[in-house]
């Protein structure tokens, strides 16, 4: 007897809960196809999408599906789909994700009207990519554990022996890829070779850059090389008084002071060029640039527009001459780190 | 003896047609991730395939990869078994409470007590750590599958071997030990196959395996052809383990067919050791559960990133379900046949067919997930980033587990009644139905909870094949701690760990009492 109420339940439940479940799947397509939508790829800090997506959406009325993913796995999602891909836009929490898109010509040329809003050669030489906001590379340093006076001038100082322990990095972080690229391109291979290698011996390899930015901050370490937005992030965690770590912006054009963009671009296989352009318009314009500034302690690359964040004054920064788009895929840092045994 | 269907003159007997060709569903979907990296592996030509392999990182990355596989195997068999024999067969206070609390560490995704951990203190970054708290998270898949043998396997042999002299210890390891072979080897073989897989907890805990490296491979660079090698390695490594199970699991079973035989064992007095055993499992439990609980609330009441994202949390948990639950569905549906297979006509190609889904097992869902993309892109593009194609992950990703569950269930049930019930002149279908499938419930409930826990920390997979826009608890967890929120990331982490109590319980009872009397 329980054995068969059981069963019919059983049965009943299937057949309910299956119908009920997949309905939902199918409900979903069909009300997708009824509004005009834009697809994005997001590999941005998702905060800072919602709030620039939400600001277009109210803007324009036009809807925008985000996919959450990292930025090089989506890169490599797209690459993968190739002409197929479903997605129209691609936000990227750096620029060597998109230029690899361009390489394989998979990126349609953005609108030069957009493309002239923002600060110049912070764009892809042939216009398929756009930077969305900047930061620049720092060293995060512990307060009470090394003052600020005997930090080295440079960041290629660091990997030496008397920085035995005192240094975290993140060989795997993007910036870090980006940054040696720099070295390499302003120093030559030999010097970045030899500054890889000496990080190796000296320094300790961190898996992410809010670890290496939190262990300074808990005294686990003395310095990081990071970016500068990371500060902030913790800041936001414990507050900013409480603050145990400061940065050290690099001067004189040092390869430590480089400054790298998030950026975007649209598929040359999207359905939809216009939308897609708008989009981009509005984020480089004057309340797209806002709604970014106001979520992450980046710098807005619209001339005029401030960030809420009490930031070190763009103008002030003293970065190297290597742009975004020289940068490239940075591919080379890879063949760098296997040469010092860090691949 | 069991109840597979060995006809009169001892000779293995042909699966019917039929359940042959739904069991080449599941084994066509785990060739699909094996062409995929066979095809993509290929780019690199013969040439680069050897310079590749016998680069030192790749020597040291195979050593870290097996070290930790097979450390975290060894420390989950013995914590398992022994939490099982405690709990089952001695006269340890509070037992039945014990028994259901051993199986709640398989609440905590593995990346969570990973992150509690570490924020406690470096000391537990490294290889070291990482097996202590990889093995803390794995042992339930061994304990709970050894404490159901516990209490199913014949215990007048163990009488006989007391009444002959021998002692608890010498009886342990010579009568019950062997019995216990075939659950031991499937959970053994389980927790190394999610070693080789696990990336989560060990990149926050710093220790490179394969599986890291070809992560970082598709986070660094934009080619894909080396890390797919990697992947024919990390497949190759599953090979032996695999073979090594099938000939343990191969060698006669002697669990006692069918219910209803049990008597109760007497339960071996603790004495002196009752203190030590009590300390251990306490100190078990609250390792693998208190400590990421306290961690979790310190979080929640802490961070002042506190507070984002609450809007997600009903969507999150909306999309935690709606895509688990079916997904499990789909996972278990694949794997019924495989067992059925196994079991009742067993024989080298229904066991060598039962083994391939652990082969894959061993992927990282990076893997399964690009070459998902890639195919069902070029096969069936109006199912690209629909749910159909994740379930298809889903199950290609996870069918060992589902196997696992059902397995114990469905050698229980006798094959003979069904071939009554097909003699009396029902269809094969109407008699599985009525006659097989009611008695394998419980197996089919236990593969359905773990499924659903599984599916709802799934994380790599679903964030690539899900459908555009649909967030779970999951994801919701990655993308905030991704941006170093941990306060915002403490809901979403607390309520899939809540969340996941639930087909936990399920699975703990419907596991532990599947040799019970009805």
């Amino acid at each position: 007897m329980s054995q068969i109420s059981r069963r019919a339940l059983l049965r009943s439940a299937a057949i309910l809960g299956s119908s009920a479940l997949f309905g939902r799947w199918t409900l979903r397509a069909a009300h997708a196809a009824q509004t005009q939508t834009l697809t994005l790829y997001n590999g941005q800090h998702a905060q800072t999408t919602a709030a620039l997506v939400r600001a277009f959406t109210e803007a324009t009325g036009i809807h925008v599906d985000i996919r959450k993913g990292s930025s090089s796995q989506l890169a490599n999602q797209i690459i993968e789909e190739g002409q197929r891909s479903p997605a129209d836009l691609f936000y990227a929490e750096e620029s060597p994700p998109l230029a690899a898109l361009s390489e394989k010509g998979l990126l349609a040329v953005v609108d030069a009207s957009t493309r002239s809003q923002i600060r110049p050669n912070y764009e892809a030489k042939d216009g398929t990519w756009i930077g969305a906001s900047a930061r620049c590379r720092v060293v995060a340093y512990n307060k009470a554990m090394v003052d600020e006076k005997d930090l080295p001038a440079s960041v290629l100082d660091f990997a030496k022996p008397q920085w035995q322990d005192k240094v975290a990095f993140v060989p795997t972080s993007g910036a870090f890829q980006e940054q040696l690229v720099a070295i390499e391109k302003l120093k030559g291979r030999d010097v970045a070779l030899a500054w890889l290698k000496g990080l190796k011996q000296y320094g300790r390899i961190y898996n992410g850059n809010m670890a290496a930015m939190r262990a300074v901050e808990k005294g686990e370490i003395a310095t990081a090389l990071v970016n500068n937005y990371y500060w902030y992030v913790v800041a936001k965690e414990v507050g900013e008084a409480n603050m145990q770590s400061a940065l050290l912006y690099m001067k004189n054009q040092d390869p430590g002071a480089l400054i790298t963009v998030s950026a975007a671009g649209i598929l040359k296989s999207s359905k939809n060029q216009q939308a897609a352009q708008q989009f981009l318009a509005f984020m480089v314009g004057e309340a797209g640039q806002q709604a970014i500034a106001a979520s992450v302690a980046e710098y807005p690359l619209r001339p005029g527009v401030a960030s809420p964040y009490d930031l070190k004054p763009f103008d002030e920064l003293e970065p190297p001459p290597v742009s975004p788009a020289d940068l490239g895929d940075a591919a080379q840092a890879l063949s760098l780190r296997r040469e010092a045994g860090l691949a | 003896m069991t109840s597979s269907a060995v006809s009169s003159d001892g000779r293995y007997r042909a699966p019917p047609i039929g359940l042959a060709a739904t069991a080449v569903i599941p084994v066509f979907l785990i060739a699909l991730p094996v062409l995929y990296l066979v095809l993509r592996a290929g780019q690199v030509g013969l040439a680069g395939v050897w310079t590749e392999l016998a680069r030192a990182r790749t020597l040291g990355l195979l050593l870290n990869t097996v070290v930790l596989a097979a450390s975290v195997t060894l420390c989950s068999t013995v914590i398992g078994v022994a939490v099982a024999w405690a709990v089952e067969r001695t006269a340890l206070p509070g037992r039945g409470a014990w028994r259901v609390m051993a199986g709640l560490p398989l609440a905590v995704p593995a990346f969570v007590s990973s992150y509690t951990w570490s924020s406690l203190s470096g000391a537990f970054e490294g290889m070291a750590g990482a097996i202590f708290i990889l093995s803390l998270s794995s042992y339930p898949l061994v304990y709970l599958p050894v404490a159901a043998a516990l209490r199913g396997i014949d215990s007048s042999l163990e009488d006989v071997s007391r009444s002959l002299g021998s002692g608890v210890r010498k009886t342990f390891i010579r009568v019950i030990l062997p019995q216990l072979q075939p659950a031991l080897g499937a959970g053994a073989l389980l927790v190394l196959t999610h070693m080789l897989a696990e990336f989560g907890a060990l990149s926050l805990l710093r220790v490179q395996t394969f599986t890291t490296a070809i992560f970082e491979s598709y986070q660094l660079q934009f080619d894909n052809a080396s890390a797919a090698l990697l992947s024919v390695v990390l497949m190759a490594l599953c090979l032996p383990a695999a073979y090594a199970e099938m000939r343990v699991r191969g060698s006669a079973s002697l669990l006692r067919v069918g219910r209803g035989s049990a008597r109760v064992v007497p339960l071996a007095g603790l004495g002196h050791w009752k203190l030590p055993v009590l300390a251990s499992l306490l100190t078990l439990v609250a390792a693998a559960l208190a400590v990421p609980a306290v961690t979790l609330v310190y979080w929640l009441v802490q961070g002042q990133s506190l507070g984002r994202g609450y809007a997600d949390i009903w969507p999150a948990i909306q999309g935690s379900f709606e895509l688990a639950v079916p997904g499990a569905f789909f996972t278990t549906l694949l794997a019924l046949p495989l067992v059925l297979l196994a079991t009742r006509y067993r024989g080298r190609l229904s066991s060598l067919v039962d083994r391939l889904p652990y082969v894959v097992h061993g992927l990282p869902g990076l893997v399964v997930a690009l070459a998902l993309v890639f195919l069902s892109l070029h096969v069936t593009p109006f199912l690209y980033q629909s749910a159909v194609v994740l379930f298809i992950a889903y199950g290609i990703l996870f069918l060992p587990l589902a196997q696992s569950a059902l397995r114990a269930s469905v050698e229980l049930a006798p094959a003979r009644i069904e071939e009554v019930a097909r003699s009396l002149g029902r269809g094969p279908l109407r008699a599985f139905v009525s006659i097989t499938l009611p008695a394998i419930a419980p197996g089919i409930g236990a593969a359905l909870a773990l499924m659903t826990l599984e599916l709802m920390r799934e994380l790599t997979a679903t964030l690539m094949l899900a459908p555009t826009g649909v967030v779970t608890l999951a994801t919701e967890v990655w993308s905030h701690t991704n941006d170093a929120e941990y306060a915002a990331a403490a809901p979403f982490a607390a309520l899939l760990v809540l969340v996941s109590a639930i087909p936990v319980y399920i699975f703990t009872r419907r596991t532990l009492t599947l040799y019970d009397a009805p």
